[in-house]
């Protein structure tokens, strides 16, 4: 059985850069800029989309015995 | 593989398909992308609040405005003396101290520990709630002794014409 685990790890990576988002939101938040705040609150809502089309994209790929 | 005899069906005959039991292939590749994805979902979702407040700060909503209120004439405050008004409203005891002679600071009085009115104590240098003992930096509002752990309210004060007027209260800083 074949596996693509570029799905995951890019879903991973994304996960990942939704936690230093939320982070560095927070952070922004308790410094009062609140511009900034916006900012990553935008990035986390568009890299949410991002994660779903990969997903839609990926899990198909690799398969067992089907050959997919 | 296909020529093998079972029972599997073909798409679920890979080297895992005898794993079904107690939904142990409830978390394979597929599952695992789902989780991830909702959890970028949860991440989004969870960002919304902190923008709504930002935003909310940043059209200026939360500052809350006060009429200016006048405390006292210049003349009338010694240098060290202080006086007990109220703002923003009647019941919001507050005191105006004079540290120098362009120096006001005030502050919202009631003690942070259990709303005891807050007296500046002339000789100490210091502001003292007489309940529990406990005291706050003239300069900072910040609490140095005794069991108050929070800074006393800041009202932002300003001269002119001679008088001494409060114009809003300082947000709460932790």
């Amino acid at each position: 059985m074949k596996r693509s685990y570029i799905g995951v790890i890019t879903l991973a990576i994304i996960l990942f850069l939704d936690i230093i988002c939320m982070q560095l939101l927070v952070h922004q938040f308790f410094y009062e800029n609140y511009g900034n705040v916006l900012l990553y609150m935008i990035i986390m809502i568009i890299l949410f989309p991002v994660a779903f089309i990969i997903y839609k994209k990926e899990k198909h790929k690799g398969g067992g015995a089907s050959g997919k | 593989m296909a020529e093998k005899k079972n029972t599997v069906r073909v798409e679920d005959d890979n080297y895992t398909h005898n794993i079904d039991r107690n939904n142990e292939r409830a978390l394979d590749r597929r599952g695992f992308m789902k989780t991830l994805v909702g959890a970028a979902g949860v991440f989004a979702v969870s960002s919304l609040p902190w923008g709504t407040i930002a935003a909310k700060e940043l059209m200026g909503l939360a500052d809350k405005e006060y009429p200016e209120h006048k405390i006292a004439d210049i003349k009338d405050v010694k240098v060290g003396d202080s006086v007990e008004f109220h703002y923003p409203s009647e019941h919001d005891s507050a005191v105006l101290i004079r540290l120098g002679e362009n120096e006001f600071v005030a502050y919202q009085n009631a003690c942070t520990h259990l709303r005891c009115p807050v007296y500046w104590v002339k000789d100490q240098q210091e502001m003292v709630c007489p309940c529990h003992h406990g005291k706050f930096d003239v300069k900072t509002g910040a609490p140095t002794a005794g069991p108050p752990r929070r800074p006393l309210p800041e009202i932002i004060v300003k001269t002119k014409q001679g008088s001494v007027f409060a114009v809003r209260v300082k947000r709460y800083e932790a």
